[in-house]
């Protein structure tokens, strides 16, 4: 158990799927050799296959204690990365058009917006998702080499580099299928939470970019930061699987508004535009409280008077997303 | 389900006999030991002067045991390679051995090169191909102590008063010498080690340099087979032999 845990919430309703995210994360971690096909950010439409494609179904996680077996998601699953032919068209002056190579046939965000039929009306809704850095983390109890530590200061799971040896153990085990093998450093790799930028003072590069403004930062025991108040106080935010066992410290304000009918403020629940089951699958079945809970609060201002938990989830500024402290003691060289 | 169960039990049975038999510090049962021949060709020349320069050397048939599933997510193993075929020389400074074994899947690939530039300097990197293959491999492990007399260290990579040095080799990745007390505890030195692979009609053949290595030490052998998802100690393993 960690002194501290670092955690993320992501108010779905705010969600544009703009993908900005994913892009401050990729130029700032994985535009490396080998790390192409990684996103250890990705927005994926729900519902829909996801990345790795149909990684919710795939295995992993605890059930009554143990470790639950799992297949390795294929590059197939992930989507090949590739790259387009701008030398052979600008350079050599082929006549041919811009291609990219290998030819896609997946990808991280294949099935954008197509999302599921509710009876005769299409709905969907985006999921950004980065590494839960677990509090009974799946990955860090597979790793033979004990190369996955879960830092004692802020509960950040971070893998060893030095100690990995490649074995993907952890890639089975993580429920979540958020750590992603590097062929040419033979080395597995993940989500870091942005430590150093932690460290530093500044917060999740993906945090930081979100023009929604959907990311809320901060330390789950420090009873002034939003995520401490959004998923212990307002009780309004669900980690995604939680039967998986791994406790995330992600959590997920559920989209719980417009109704598919009726007036302005109508409960989502007596014609749901996005079918409860389906939220259910994904956050449990505390997500029907907590709808009710954020119908209440629109109701409350509505009615004109004032919610602490919506005021919160508009997040206007930085210092209402995000308390990031710098670590108090710099090691000095 | 149950049939599994029981082959498990079964197999761990026998693995921890051997490990008890290993870590109670009897010496090789004889029959367990391994002839080195003395040879007067050049370290150089039987690392990679062909299979001629090995012909007048005796070949030792070590048998392989299969480790069982070690985490209750494993997926189940059989055991495809029974043997491995070991022939021994010490010349120059140095013993040479050689491992060769069938394993009718070879599962290397070559690594494209990574340029010495940053990445972030390049317009493409290099990419990932596949993130679910393993690679064939091979290693010889010895007591890092050779003086520690009739005390056989433990074939879990040994034991923190029995450190064991392994020379291990990967089909795709090359030579790498590890240093382990204990299950768990294998590290990289970052040094690596002459040695000479070959995989022809269905047949590996790979020779080690190491160092000379006092008669009596013991040596265990490993393979692992890439297609069988093996790394880790999921492997084939040998149980110690004595160098005569």
């Amino acid at each position: 158990m960690s002194k501290h845990q670092y955690a993320m919430v992501m108010d779905l309703n705010k969600c544009l799927g703009c993908q900005t995210c994913t892009i401050a994360c990729k130029k700032l971690w994985t535009d490396r050799d080998g790390t192409g096909y990684m996103y250890w950010n990705n927005v994926e439409t729900r519902p829909g296959l996801g990345y790795p494609r149909q990684w919710d179904r795939i295995g992993g996680g605890w059930k009554d204690g143990s470790l639950q077996p799992s297949p390795l998601p294929t590059m197939d699953d992930y989507g090949h990365a590739w790259e387009y032919n701008y030398e052979r068209r600008l350079y050599e002056g082929k006549k041919q058009p811009v291609m990219p190579s290998p030819e896609p046939k997946s990808g991280v965000n294949w099935d954008e917006d197509v999302g599921g039929m509710n009876e005769d009306e299409n709905y969907f809704f985006y999921l950004p998702r980065i590494c839960n850095h677990c509090t009974h983390p799946a990955c860090l109890e597979a790793c033979p080499r004990k190369a996955i530590y879960k830092r004692e200061e802020d509960g950040i799971v971070v893998i060893d580099q030095d100690r990995c040896q490649g074995y993907r153990y952890c890639i089975k085990a993580c429920p979540y299928k958020k750590i992603y093998f590097n062929e040419v450093t033979g080395k597995s790799e993940k989500c870091i939470f942005c430590y150093p930028r932690l460290e530093k003072g500044q917060v999740n590069a993906c945090a930081a970019q979100c023009p929604g403004r959907l990311r809320f930062v901060g330390l789950l025991d420090d009873p002034e930061s939003p995520v401490h108040k959004l998923v212990l106080v307002h009780k309004i935010a669900l980690p995604l699987f939680p039967e998986k066992g791994t406790q995330p410290n992600v959590f997920y304000v559920p989209p719980f508004n417009p109704p598919k009918r009726g007036n302005y403020g109508s409960s989502i629940q007596d014609g749901p535009r996005v079918p409860l089951d389906y939220l259910i699958y994904l956050f449990g079945p505390d997500v029907k409280d907590v709808i009710t809970r954020l119908e209440a609060e629109l109701k409350k201002t509505q009615e004109g008077g004032r919610s602490e938990a919506l005021q919160l989830l508009i997040g206007r500024d930085a210092e209402t997303r995000f308390h990031v402290r710098p670590q108090l003691v710099q090691i000095q060289l | 389900m149950r049939i599994r169960q029981l082959l498990i039990i079964a197999s761990s049975v026998l693995l921890l006999s051997s490990m008890i038999w290993a870590q109670a510090g009897a010496k090789p049962a004889a029959g367990q030991s391994l002839s080195v021949a003395v040879s007067s060709a050049s370290p150089d020349s039987l690392l990679n002067g062909g299979p001629a320069a090995w012909n007048q050397i005796a070949v030792k048939r070590v048998a392989l045991n299969r480790t069982p599933p070690l985490y209750d997510t494993d997926e189940p193993a059989t055991l495809e390679i029974q043997s491995v075929d070991v022939r021994t020389a010490r010349t120059g400074g140095k013993l040479l051995v050689e491992l060769s074994w069938r394993d009718p899947t070879r599962d290397a690939i070559a690594l494209a090169d990574v340029p010495d530039t940053p990445p972030e300097t390049r317009f493409r990197k290099v990419q990932t191909e596949a993130d679910d293959r393993f690679f064939d491999a091979a290693a010889v492990m010895f007591p890092a102590k050779t003086d520690s007399g009739a005390i056989a260290p433990s074939l879990q990579m040994g034991d923190a008063e029995h450190p064991v040095e392994i020379y291990y080799w990967n089909a795709t990745r090359g030579a790498m010498l590890m240093q382990a007390q204990g299950r768990g505890t294998t590290r990289r030195t970052g040094q690596n080690f002459p040695v000479n692979s070959t995989y022809q009609n269905g047949q590996w053949n790979v020779i080690f340099e190491l160092p000379d290595l006092p008669a009596g030490t013991t040596v265990a052998f490993a393979v692992w087979n890439g297609s069988q998802k093996d790394r880790d100690g999921r492997k084939y393993f040998s149980v110690w032999q004595a160098l005569e």
